[in-house]
């Protein structure tokens, strides 16, 4: 149990797993030393909370209207009065409900500055707000955040790691495709046709297509439902998935090659991240389901060799640099979590 | 027709979509006063951008350029009317 009596509140409001997922990778590595709490609308709040149950979740009701929502998101912060808020992403809060009172709080305020569209950005004047508003802003891996980077109370860490260590590998078993299924009924039905192409190509290679439920056609024996998906990745030989913060940033680090597909998002650049991890590791990017299918095959066929490394979980480093600016004390540099990996 | 004091409700656009600006199809080349219910998908020619939200042109051999145009590039070019703060689903 927390040694403090102090909150730490993670505002991690947005649709989806990422927000909530980079959230909890937080919050397991903080909830030994600070009392911590996530507040969270996404729909997969309870998978969340199965897989973490020491997680301390609040899950707003995800189909509350807006202005619903923004009463509720207000109503909870000034009830938990925390000495630490850590916002996801969104600097106004992701219905704008936080502009009205971030700067009457007595919190230190953390912003975790995943992509942002630079158009909303601009309309909304963020750059002006999040430097009146914020003591620290996380940037949660290198090229992940350029609307708030030129702020000087900005940071870079290492990519945030929900699995930490890392799964080991099982050295035996026939390497799988991983399929990371979420999304809109369209991106799921994409995914339900990658599982078709993937069985007429090879119907001996192992799918594990992972997903809250069964993607359209997507046949039953394929699906598995898990979370965090990164728990599969040490058995893939390839992984087929968007190109969100969390699936991008676990492959890269954990070195699983990548098919990538990037899907419209209101306020994440996929198609950037994707462009960028491209650059940096084994990711294919690709739009149709045969081309994600048959890179995956190729991926299979030829596995580029994967070095000994080390994986560093940029959430560590982030919990240090909190604790640090609420101390006072400027630190130069940081001691991260590393883990071995072969 | 479009709604009593509404916008057009088709969509537009060379290669990437936009909401059209008009308020009347009637003189409309895209719509064809209307008859077109969706004039962005019924264009013939972008040449090597060969459909409906395909955004990379093909090179000689067939193969997909990945340097060439996405949907990001589209949401940055495309004048928008996207509302902010009003989703509590986005991301």
């Amino acid at each position: 149990m927390a040694a403090s009596g102090e909150l730490w509140l993670i505002y991690a409001l947005g649709g989806g797993w990422g927000h909530l997922t980079r959230a909890a990778a937080l919050a397991r590595v903080t909830c030994s030393r600070q009392q911590v709490r996530i507040l969270t609308n996404s729909p997969f709040a309870p998978q969340v909370s199965r897989a973490l149950p020491d997680l301390d979740i609040v899950a707003l009701d995800p189909t509350l209207s807006p202005a619903a929502a923004r009463e509720q998101v207000i109503q909870h912060v000034r009830a938990a009065d925390p000495s630490c808020l850590i916002v996801d992403t969104f600097p106004r809060g992701l219905g704008g409900e936080l502009a009205d009172i971030i700067h009457s709080l007595a919190a230190t305020k953390v912003l975790v500055h995943r992509d942002l569209s630079p158009r909303y950005a601009a309309e909304a004047k963020l750059n002006a707000f999040v430097r009146s508003a914020y003591d620290l802003i996380l940037i949660p891996g290198e090229g992940e955040g350029a609307a708030f980077a030129d702020i000087p109370a900005a940071v870079v860490t290492e990519p945030w790691l929900i699995i930490d260590p890392p799964p080991p590998r099982d050295r035996v078993r026939q390497p799988s495709v991983v399929v990371c299924a979420a999304g809109t009924e369209e991106e799921l039905s994409w995914y339900g046709a990658v599982v078709t192409v993937l069985q007429a190509l090879d119907d001996r290679v192992e799918i594990r297509c992972v997903a809250p439920e069964c993607p359209p056609g997507c046949p039953t024996k394929c699906w598995i439902e898990h979370w965090p998906a990164a728990d599969l990745y040490a058995d893939a030989g390839v992984v087929i998935g968007g190109a969100g913060y969390n699936t991008i940033h676990e492959c890269l680090a954990f070195e699983v090659p990548l098919i990538v597909r990037p899907w419209p998002r209101k306020y994440d650049r996929q198609w950037l991240r994707a462009r960028r991890a491209a650059r940096r590791g084994a990711v294919t990017i690709v739009k149709e389901p045969r081309e994600a299918a048959e890179a995956a095959m190729a991926q299979l066929r030829h596995p580029p060799a994967r070095r000994s490394h080390r994986v560093r979980n940029g959430a560590t480093g982030a919990f240090s640099r909190i604790e640090f600016i609420r101390s006072g004390i400027s630190m130069p540099t940081l001691a991260v979590t590393t883990y071995n990996r072969s | 027709m479009n709604p009593p004091g509404g916008k057009c409700p088709r969509r537009a656009g060379f290669l990437f979509p936009h909401e059209c600006d008009r308020d009347s199809p009637i003189g409309c080349r895209e719509c064809d006063n209307g008859q077109v219910a969706d004039p962005f998908t019924q264009r013939t020619d972008r040449y090597g951008y060969t459909g409906y939200d395909q955004y990379h042109g093909l090179g000689p051999g067939g193969q997909r350029n990945p340097n060439d145009f996405t949907e990001a590039d589209g949401e940055k070019l495309v004048r928008s009317r996207k509302k902010y703060e009003d989703d509590m689903t986005a991301s």
